[in-house]
């Protein structure tokens, strides 16, 4: 009886605050739907509406003609080119961290250190301190103006590294051993087990670089410069400069350029917004 | 190969000029490697007009900035299909590039190796950027005798604008024209403030203040817009900026940058009390796209970066009339900014490119039919006097009319001054910073003294 | 403990076998990370003392760090990045806990509405969000002055990206909500995993809501808070591309970050060895700041 009443008012003593809490959620949430919202019903809109200096809060007349418009562009092309890159860049990193990741949580090892704290101090390195030196590198390689050149450098990244060295921390060590007494190799202990439990961190992983190589697109406007290359942000940044003035299209193409990050966000999410567990910190 | 394939283009050259059917003044080239050049180039262009049959073999690749019909894919198609006809072994791969990220992929093209070989711009970018860098070829051979004269004959200012200090030509220019403002010509009448343009599409400072007063007076609650949020569209506020009291923006030789003197002051200041007392806006977060909608929209009754071009892109979304005219100037005699948009080749190392460059420059600028049909597309005035009226008994051609009485305003093109791009920052972060309260000599002189450091690193 | 003896018992030809098997795990990653990111990093320390323009490649020294630290616009930028990632790192961190703990309890239907509500701006794209603030700052024909004016809290119209008091700002709201996504869903999941018994348990030992949080939710949930530092820093430290798309660095410098400064000097006046310079330092500011975020986790974590 003690405990239930100490439970109740605990409850009751939150009752305010949790009103207030939902309260200010709401209005938060409305400050982030916004944007989207302007984004889809302004890509249905003409331009008188557009630039109605009293919004249109719903389009009066909806019109396709953005999508028209937009569609006279390769779009779709644009598009697919974004999911190529991303992707690639997704799987590459995915793989190449998972295994990194492993040998730095669960393997000793000379240098390791050493090796760790480079991957620490790289990862937040943003790209435009080395963009000149890698367009060298990349004309070097004779990779310019092509997808490779926007790939490999997101793949280079470390931050993938050190998400999956957190995520494999949590891997028991015991299990580890108890599988190299049965004799299985390093790789079969790596797919067998440690995929299998760092799953969430790869599910994470997966939306952040898809997300970031997605976006990239000054990376992309420097590396790609013939229009069979082009990419969707690269395109909407485009139509933005030629017609800086016409949201209609430039919002058809963003509302475009949304659907494929949505989709991966909702494929991947179930992996990570489940039983997402990260290991401790260890340096 | 090559060589010998020159060498048999030269002898067919060689023939013809004896003939008098060569284009003369080509043959007279002077540098060995040139003379290959232009030989290959004429005897193709007598071969190919004589018979089509022998034309040269080379894959170029255009890019081309958004100068009138030059972004739309459907009309550039449509020219190199016609240059086709006549040189069925040139293939020509265009790139559309826009004027916000535009110089951002030619820097990664010239670091990367990966350059077009034909561009499409003006001086400030072909001559004094590129071209002063080296990375461009000379175009001696391109400018004749005969091209000169004929570019000469329309404005000498073209001819200098596209060659560098030292003579030599990056840019072969194509089309020009002079930038103008254009005001709501329905506001004005509403605001009776027509009577302070002159007829021939002038006016006076002390009328334009009139007038801005008159557009107030009569409920236009922003008047115009003096934009500042970035380079975009900046020929317009330094051509209002300097016309006011009859400023010079550099000196006669380009080499110092002048909008300190006293006539640049008062008119910078000018322009400072116009915000404050709110006759005029400014908007440090919008560029010249920006205003001209706010132009199109009619939320303002004047637009400071209009051209031909621009009436002809806004023609069909407008509810009113707008009607160009000159930056308004203390004497009355504007100097307007020129546009002067050309072709220039990179260099690439390649002479069989270099020279099928060549070959479509000049098809696309001096061809007898296709010349004066590129020029329309770009809705500017054609270089060529001997082009004469391009627009004659074309819908475009009343338009064009009011435009053309522009021409003899054509100022000095200071663009190609050494510095230029440091400049182009400076500018409109001066136009910042005086507008949120920064003294205007001060703030000019330290925009003048960076500018003349950057002209002076740069030499 | 026990671990770290087993080890040392271990043969020095077991050590070297798992030396070579993690280096072989790391191969991949290795190549990666050497060639795109450690030796374009070398290429930008040599390049930064040369007078390394688009036509000249002179050895110069320090002059390109002496000139650094002349540079009027530099030092403001250095400041504007300052103050983007010190307010927006704890800001993003401590909204996003709040925003994780007010809704990982509410049922699973709310629960999934807010995240992905807060999850939408970053799956909009950078492009496309920029865009879209840049037309609702607009001046004339933007929703904020129009909602503002007609509620009577401004008479006139802002310039909200053309106003010096305003542009930075206007950057960091921005940069705020395409950065809270992540972090919430992550809070959300991790706060799900708090043992609850042990919660429920110091509240019937009389503990405040707050009291459990800092004691027992707070520490289990270190490991994704130290995530999420590290996300929302590189995240702030690559708001570039908005201020590209938006404000070019204006009005008068006020928005110009570090990397829009080296991007200006690179791209637009093609000074690549003084960008580079600037590169290097900012490099090194990163690094020092990444290790000692990282350093302070630990410690915390380790308590």
């Amino acid at each position: 009886m003690k405990s239930k009443d100490a439970i109740s008012r605990s409850v009751q003593k939150t009752g305010p605050y949790k009103v207030l809490s939902m309260v200010i959620l709401v209005a938060l949430a409305v400050l982030f739907i916004f944007p989207v919202y302007w984004i889809i019903t302004g890509s249905f809109k003409d331009a008188a509406a557009i630039n109605a200096v009293n919004p249109e809060w719903f389009p009066k007349s909806p019109t396709t003609d953005n999508f028209v418009r937009l569609f006279k562009n390769p779009a779709l092309h644009w598009l697919l080119n974004s999911v190529f890159i991303s992707v690639a860049a997704m799987g590459l990193t995915c793989i190449t961290a998972a295994m990194a990741g492993y040998a730095l949580a669960k393997k000793r090892f000379i240098g390791k250190t050493l090796v760790f704290s480079i991957f620490i101090c790289a990862m937040a390195l943003p790209k435009q301190v080395v963009l000149i030196p890698l367009l060298k590198e990349m004309s070097f390689l004779k990779l310019h103006d092509s997808m490779l050149a926007v790939i490999l450098p997101t793949v280079g990244w470390p931050f993938g590294v050190f998400l999956m060295k957190q995520f494999s921390e949590t891997i028991p060590t015991e299990m580890l051993e108890a599988v190299r007494v049965d004799g299985a190799n390093e790789l079969q202990t790596f797919i067998q087990i440690v995929l299998p439990i760092v799953k969430p961190g790869i599910g994470a992983l997966a939306i952040f670089t898809f997300i970031s190589s997605w976006n990239d697109y000054f990376l992309q406007l420097i590396m790609l410069n013939s229009k069979k290359n082009l990419t969707i942000s690269l395109g909407i940044a485009k139509l933005q400069a030629e017609m800086s003035n016409d949201f209609g299209l430039i919002m058809a193409g963003a509302a475009l350029g949304a659907v494929p990050i949505i989709a991966t966000f909702l494929m991947f999410q179930k992996y990570f917004t489940q039983g997402i567990t990260m290991g401790s910190v260890k340096g | 190969m090559k060589k010998a394939l020159a060498l048999v283009l030269a002898g067919t050259t060689v023939v013809c000029s004896l003939a008098g059917c060569g284009s003369s003044a080509k043959t007279e080239a002077t540098a060995a490697p040139a003379a290959e050049t232009t030989a290959a180039q004429a005897a193709a262009e007598t071969a190919a007009g004589a018979a089509g049959t022998e034309s040269p073999a080379a894959d170029i690749t255009l890019w081309t900035y958004p100068i009138g019909s030059f972004k739309d894919a459907d009309t550039v198609n449509g020219f190199i299909a016609s240059f086709n006809e006549k040189y069925p072994d040139i293939h020509v791969n265009v790139e559309y590039l826009d004027y916000t990220s535009g110089d951002d992929q030619v820097t990664a093209a010239i670091e990367a190796g990966t350059t077009p070989d034909v561009i499409m711009e003006g001086p400030e970018r072909l001559v004094s950027n590129w071209g002063a860098k080296g990375k461009m070829v000379d175009l001696a051979d391109l400018w004749d005798d005969d091209a000169s004269k004929d570019i000469a004959a329309t404005s000498e200012a073209i001819v200098a604008a596209c060659k560098s200090p030292d003579g030599i030509y990056y840019e072969y220019p194509l089309c020009m024209t002079t930038h103008c403002m254009a005001i709501n010509y329905e506001l004005f009448e509403k605001a009776d403030a027509l009577q302070y343009i002159n007829e021939d599409r002038t006016w006076t400072t002390e009328n334009f203040g009139k007038a801005l007063k008159a557009l107030k007076d009569s409920g236009v609650d922003t008047t115009g817009v003096v934009y500042c949020g970035g380079q975009g569209g900046d020929q317009g506020t330094r051509a209002l900026a300097m016309n006011l009291y009859s400023a010079q923006f550099t000196d006669a030789d380009h080499t110092k940058w002048t909008m300190n003197s006293d006539a640049g002051l008062k008119g910078l200041t000018q322009l400072v009390d116009w915000t404050k007392d709110g006759s005029l806006s400014y908007d440090a977060g919008a560029v010249a796209s920006d205003e001209l909608q706010l132009f199109a929209n009619g939320t303002t009754a004047m637009t400071f970066c209009w051209n031909a071009s621009n009436e002809a892109n806004y023609a069909s979304s407008v509810a009113f009339t707008p009607y160009a005219v000159a930056f308004p100037s203390d004497d009355g005699k504007p100097e307007l900014c020129g546009g002067i948009w050309g072709f220039g080749i990179f260099d690439n190392g390649d002479a069989a490119k270099i020279d099928a460059s060549k070959i479509f420059i000049d098809y696309l600028c001096d061809d007898e039919t296709q010349g004066p049909v590129s020029v329309k597309s770009t809705g500017f005035f054609p270089v060529r006097a001997s082009f004469g009226n391009a627009y004659a008994g074309t819908e475009d051609e009343e338009r064009m009319a009011v435009y053309s009485t522009f021409m003899p305003y054509l100022s000095d093109y200071y663009n190609v001054t050494a510095g230029w791009a440091e400049q182009r920052t400076a500018w409109w972060n001066l136009l910042q910073q005086i507008f949120g309260g920064t003294d205007v000599k001060t703030a000019t002189d330290e925009y003048v003294a960076a500018c003349d450091a950057a002209t002076a690193a740069a030499k | 403990m026990l671990k770290k003896n087993a080890y040392t018992k271990r043969s020095k030809a077991l050590v070297w076998r798992e030396t070579v098997s993690a280096y072989l795990f790391l191969l991949p990653a290795l190549i990666f990370f050497i060639g795109f990111v450690i030796v374009p990093m070398v290429l930008c320390l040599v390049t930064s003392f040369f007078n390394y323009t688009m036509n000249d490649y002179s050895f110069v020294g320090f002059s390109n760090y002496f000139e650094m630290f002349r540079d009027p616009v530099f030092k403001k930028a250095f400041w504007n990045t300052v103050v983007i990632v010190v307010v927006s790192v704890p800001t993003v961190t401590a909204f996003s806990l709040w925003v994780g703990s007010a809704i990982y309890q509410v049922n699973a239907v709310s629960r999934s509405f807010f995240r992905c509500i807060f999850y939408l701006p970053v799956v909009t794209g950078t492009v496309a969000v920029a865009v879209v603030w840049k037309w609702m700052f607009n001046k004339y024909t933007g929703l904020f002055n129009y909602a503002l004016t007609h509620m009577g809290v401004i008479d006139n119209n802002i310039s909200w990206l053309g106003d010096e008091k305003f542009a930075l700002w206007c950057i960091i709201l921005i940069l705020f909500t395409t950065s809270i996504g992540q972090p919430i869903v992550l809070y959300v999941a991790a706060l799900g995993n708090v043992d609850n018994s042990l919660v429920e348990a110091a509240e019937v030992d009389g503990a405040t809501h707050l009291q459990s949080f800092w004691k027992i939710k707070w520490p289990s949930i270190m490991p994704t808070t130290l995530y999420i530092l590290v996300i929302t820093t590189i995240n702030s430290f690559q708001c570039y591309a908005l201020i590209q798309l938006l404000t070019s660095g204006g009005p008068n410098h006020s928005t110009d970050t570090i990397m829009y400064y080296i991007y200006y000097q690179a791209f637009k006046l093609n000074r690549y060895g003084y960008g580079n310079a600037m590169g290097v330092i900012l490099a090194i500011i990163i690094a020092a700041f990444s290790a000692l975020q990282f350093k302070m986790a630990k410690s915390g974590n380790e308590d």
